[in-house]
C-alpha cells in the first residue's frame, strides 16, 4: 500500500520538520527553477545529459518533502508544485543517493544563485535526517561510530598517537641536533595548542613534525593536547549535528583544560570550518579563545621575522586549490596565497580560482564513500582540465581531504602533479641557523645498500591489484628492502610463514579470503602474530572489520590512495627507522 | 466607461490587492514563526567585510551581474532577466495609472512606446523562457505545473497589457476588461505561485549574506588571473 510510511520514513519527516529553521525555510521557498544554478556544478559539467545531477532538481528533492509537510500550498495542492512525500525505505535509499552520492555540499550553487537559496545547508539537514534513522553510507556509518567512540575519525588509539608524537620528536631533535626540540604533549598555558587531522598521524605524519619544526623555530609556547586533538569533525558531512556538536566540545574543553590562548587547527579544510566556524553553534556554547588556521599562524611567523624562508628551495611551478569550506564557508582565500608567494619561485593561479574554485570532489565526506567513486572521479574531470591548465608540477591545498581527493584525480587522469600542503612547503622553505655552520664531514662512500633506509628488511606486499602491488613493491625496492608480492591471501600467508617478514602490507579485499580473515589469522597464529601489519585498503568503511576484531590492532593503516612519500614514512614508522629529509643532507 | 470596466479596473483590483497583501501578510508570519538559527562564530576572513556591508551587498546581488559567475557568463540572459522585470513593473504601473492616474500621464506618445517596448519586450522573453522551459531536459526536469503556468500566465499577461497600454477605448473596452481582469486572477494567483518569490528574497539574501559576510567570503572577490 502505496500510503503506509515505514517507520523510518516518518522519523526522517518529523526531524526535517523538526530542523528546518528560517534560513532553510526561505532557502526551500525562494526558488524559482531559473536553472542558474545548473552550469555552476562540476557533477552538471562532467554529466552535461544527465538533469538529475543539476543542483535545483537535487534541491527539489528534498523541497518536495518540505513542500509536502510543511508548507501549505504542497499540503492543499501538492501535484501542482510537484510535492511528494517519503513512504518506504526505498524512497530513502533514493534521498541518500542524492543528498550523499550526488553533491558534496561544496556550495559553489549556492554563490551562484540570483535567489541566494543556500543548498548545501538544508542538503546537509537533509543527510542528518537520514543519518538519524541509520540510512547513510557505510563508510559514513563507520567514520561516525570512531569519532563518537574515540574521539577521532579514523579511531587512532590514544597510545599509538602518543607514540607517534614521541617518535617524531626523537626524529626532530635528531634533525635539528637540538634536545629542545620536541612536541610539548598536555603543555599547560601555552600560548598555541595544536590540533590535527587524525590522517596525519596514520599516514602523513611528516606534517605535524613539519608544523613542530616550524614552531620550534619561531620559538613558539606550544603544545598538542593528548585527547581532543582532533579537529576534524564528521559531523559536517553527516549532517548529524549532535555528533558535530559532541566533537568541537571535546576539542573546546580541552584546550580549556590546559587553559591554552589559542587553538590553532592544522590545514583542513572542513577541521577548519568545523571548528573555527559552526563548531560554537552546534556546540550551543560560546567559545571564549581564539582560534586560527595555521596557515594563518605561518604566514604571520614569517610577517614577524620569526622565521625565515627562501623560496629558491621551492623551485617547482605550484597552483593552489582552494577548498571549498576554507574559501567557500570560511573566507581563507588570500592568506593561503600570500604565504605562497612567500615559499615559492613559481605561483600560478588556476582559474576559476577562490571561492569561485571547483571542489576537488573529496569534499562532503565523499572520499569514505567508496560506492560513488566512479561517480566522483567521472565529476573530477572539470578539475583535472583545470589543474591540467596550469602547467603546475605541485598542487597545494589547505585540506586534508583535498590531498586525498586530488591524488586520486591525479593518478585517475594521469596528470604527473604532487599535492603538498602549505606546511610542507614552508617547512621546506625554512632557513634554520644550523645549516648555515654545518661542516660537511669526510665523505665516506658507503655502499649503496647502507645508504638505503629499509636496507635488509624484508618486506611481503598482499594486494590483489597487480598495477598497485608492483608500485609499492617498487617503492620499498628502492628503499633496499627486500619485497615479496601475493595476489591472494594463501599465497600472502605462505609468503609470511616462509620469509619471516619484518612487515606485511596487507589489502582488505582479496579474492578468496578477505584481507581481515587473514589478519585475524596472523594474530591468532603463534608463529606470525609478532609480524608488524600496516594495511592498506581502497574502502575506508572496511575499517570497522579490522578495529573491532578481539586481536591487537595493525601497526598502521593507509587508504588508498597512498603516495610513495606517505608508504615509505609509514613504513619507516613502523619499523621504528629514523626518517632523514634527503634534502637536508 | 461602462460598468463592467468601472468594476473589474477598480472594484475587483481593489479586492484582489487586498486579498493577496493579507495572504502576503499571512505568510510572512507564517516564516518568522521558524526559528533563526543563533549565530555564535567569530568573523572568519580578512576582516574588511562588515555584517551590513556584506549584507547589503548580498541584497544587491540582483543588480550586479559581474558579481556572480552565473551572470557575468551568460550576459543575455542577465538582459532577458532585467527586461523581463522591468516588464513586470511596467505592467503593474500601468495597471494604476489606468484607473487612478491623471489622464494627461499616458497621452504622450514616449510614455506608451516606453512602456509598449519594455511590456513587449518582456512577452518575447517570457516565450523564450516558455521555450527553453519546454526544449531544455534540465529545465524540463526542474519544472512544476506551477512553473509553466505562471509563465504563461505573466506571458498573455504582458501580451494584454502590451495591448492596453496605449489605454484607448475608442477601440472598444474588450481589452482593458481582460487586461484588468486578468491582473485580478494575477493577484490571487500570485502569493500561492513561484512569483511570490520576490516575498522570499530579501530573507534568503539577507541570511546569506549575513552567513557569508561573517565568514569573509561577502562580498566575494571574484577570480583573479595570476600576474
Amino acid at each position: 500500500m502505496a500510503n503506509v510510511r515505514s517507520q523510518k520514513a516518518e522519523k526522517v519527516i518529523g526531524r526535517m520538520k523538526m530542523k528546518v529553521n528560517r534560513q532553510m525555510a526561505s532557502s526551500l521557498l525562494a526558488c524559482v527553477h531559473c536553472g542558474m544554478c545548473t552550469q555552476s556544478c562540476h557533477y552538471v559539467l562532467a554529466n552535461p545529459d544527465d538533469p538529475t545531477y543539476a543542483p535545483a532538481y537535487k534541491a527539489d528533492k528534498i523541497r518536495k518533502i518540505f513542500k509536502r509537510h510543511v508548507d501549505w500550498t504542497g499540503r492543499v495542492f501538492p501535484w501542482w508544485v510537484s510535492a511528494k512525500s517519503l513512504y518506504t525505505d526505498e524512497d530513502l535509499e533514493e534521498l541518500k543517493d542524492t543528498v550523499f552520492g550526488k553533491c558534496t555540499n561544496c556550495r559553489r550553487c549556492s554563490v551562484n544563485c540570483p535567489m541566494g537559496v543556500d543548498y548545501g545547508v538544508f542538503n546537509r539537514m537533509a543527510r542528518g535526517a537520514l543519518v538519524s534513522v541509520g540510512v547513510m553510507p557505510e563508510g559514513v556509518a563507520v567514520v561516525s561510530k570512531d569519532q563518537w567512540e574515540t574521539g577521532n575519525q579514523m579511531g587512532v588509539l590514544k597510545e599509538d598517537y602518543i607514540e607517534t608524537l614521541e617518535w617524531l620528536s626523537e626524529e626532530l631533535q635528531e634533525e635539528l641536533e637540538d634536545e629542545s626540540a620536541v612536541i610539548p604533549i598536555d603543555k599547560q598555558n601555552a600560548d598555541l595548542v595544536y590540533s590535527i587531522n587524525p590522517r596525519e598521524v596514520k599516514y602523513d605524519p611528516r606534517t605535524i613534525s613539519d608544523a613542530a619544526k616550524i614552531f620550534h623555530t619561531a620559538g613558539a609556547n606550544w603544545t598538542m593536547p593528548s585527547e581532543g586533538w582532533d579537529m576534524t569533525n564528521f559531523g559536517l558531512f553527516s549532517g548529524y549535528n549532535e555528533l558535530g556538536g559532541s566533537v568541537a566540545r571535546r576539542l573546546y574543553e580541552k584546550v580549556e583544560a590546559l587553559n591554552g590562548k589559542k587553538l590553532i587547527i592544522s590545514e583542513c579544510g572542513h577541521g577548519y570550518r568545523s571548528t573555527r566556524c559552526e563548531g560554537p553553534n552546534w556546540a550551543g556554547r560560546d567559545v571564549k579563545f581564539e582560534m586560527e588556521s595555521s596557515v594563518i599562524t605561518m604566514l604571520r611567523y614569517i610577517r614577524e621575522g620569526r622565521i625565515k624562508v627562501d623560496k629558491s628551495r621551492n623551485p617547482e611551478p605550484v597552483t593552489f586549490h582552494d577548498s571549498c569550506n576554507n574559501a567557500r564557508s570560511c573566507g581563507l582565500t588570500e592568506e593561503p596565497r600570500e604565504l605562497l608567494r612567500l615559499v615559492c619561485e613559481d605561483f600560478r593561479e588556476m582559474l576559476p580560482n577562490r571561492a569561485e574554485n571547483y571542489c576537488c570532489t573529496g569534499g562532503g565526506g565523499a572520499m569514505s564513500m567508496s560506492e560513488y567513486t566512479p561517480r566522483r572521479l567521472k565529476s573530477g574531470k572539470i578539475k583535472a582540465d583545470q589543474l591540467k591548465a596550469t602547467g603546475a608540477k605541485v598542487v597545494v591545498t589547505s585540506c586534508h581531504n583535498c590531498v586525498d581527493g586530488l591524488s586520486d584525480l591525479i593518478r585517475h587522469y594521469k596528470l604527473g602533479m604532487d599535492v603538498a600542503q602549505l606546511v610542507n612547503l614552508v617547512a621546506n622553505a625554512l632557513v634554520l641557523e644550523k645549516r648555515a655552520v654545518v661542516v660537511p664531514e669526510p665523505v665516506v662512500a658507503p655502499s649503496v645498500t647502507e645508504e638505503l633506509p629499509l636496507a635488509g628488511r624484508r618486506i611481503v606486499v598482499a594486494d590483489d591489484e597487480p598495477d598497485f602491488a608492483e608500485f609499492v613493491a617498487m617503492v620499498l625496492q628502492d628503499a633496499g628492502a627486500e619485497v615479496f608480492t601475493a595476489h591472494n591471501a594463501d599465497t600472502a600467508m605462505e609468503l609470511a610463514r616462509k620469509e619471516k617478514p619484518d612487515l606485511l602490507t596487507l589489502d582488505l579485499q582479496m579474492p578468496g579470503k578477505t584481507g581481515d580473515k587473514v589478519f585475524v589469522e596472523m594474530r591468532t597464529d603463534p608463529e606470525l602474530k609478532k609480524v608488524p601489519v600496516c594495511i592498506i585498503t581502497g574502502q575506508p568503511e572496511m575499517r570497522a572489520l579490522i578495529y573491532d576484531r578481539s586481536v591487537p590492532p595493525p601497526e598502521g593503516y593507509m587508504d588508498k590512495p597512498v603516495r610513495e612519500d606517505q608508504i615509505l614514512f609509514n613504513v619507516k614508522k613502523i619499523l621504528k627507522i629514523p626518517h632523514h629529509d634527503p634534502d637536508d643532507g | 466607461m461602462s460598468g463592467t470596466l468601472s468594476f473589474a479596473q477598480y472594484t475587483l483590483q481593489e479586492v484582489a490587492l487586498i486579498w493577496m497583501a493579507t495572504v502576503y501578510a499571512i505568510r510572512i508570519w507564517w516564516l518568522t514563526r521558524f526559528t533563526a538559527a543563533k549565530e555564535r562564530q567569530a568573523p572568519t576572513g580578512t576582516g574588511s567585510a562588515k555584517p551590513t556591508r556584506s549584507i547589503a551587498y548580498s541584497l544587491g546581488n540582483v543588480a550586479m551581474p559581474w558579481a556572480m559567475e552565473s551572470t557575468r557568463k551568460r550576459p543575455l540572459y542577465y538582459f532577458q532577466f532585467v527586461l523581463f522585470h522591468l516588464g513586470v513593473v511596467a505592467a503593474i504601473s500601468l495597471s494604476f495609472l489606468i484607473p487612478y492616474a491623471p489622464a494627461p500621464w499616458l497621452e504622450p506618445q514616449a510614455v506608451q512606446i516606453l512602456f509598449r517596448v519594455l511590456i513587449g519586450g518582456a512577452f518575447v522573453v517570457g516565450m523564450i523562457r516558455i521555450y527553453n522551459r519546454v526544449s531544455d531536459k534540465h529545465m524540463r526536469a526542474i519544472s512544476t505545473p506551477d512553473d509553466y503556468f505562471s509563465l504563461i500566465l505573466l506571458t498573455v499577461w504582458f501580451f494584454f497589457a502590451f495591448l492596453a497600454a496605449p489605454n484607448d477605448l475608442s477601440r472598444g473596452e474588450g481589452i482593458l476588461i481582460t487586461f484588468f481582469c486578468l491582473t485580478a486572477f494575477f493577484l490571487v494567483y500570485v502569493p500561492f505561485s513561484k512569483i511570490s518569490h520576490y516575498i522570499y528574497y530579501p530573507f534568503t539574501r539577507y541570511y546569506l549574506g549575513k552567513t557569508m559576510g561573517r565568514r569573509g567570503v561577502f562580498p566575494m572577490t571574484r577570480s583573479k588571473p595570476v600576474s
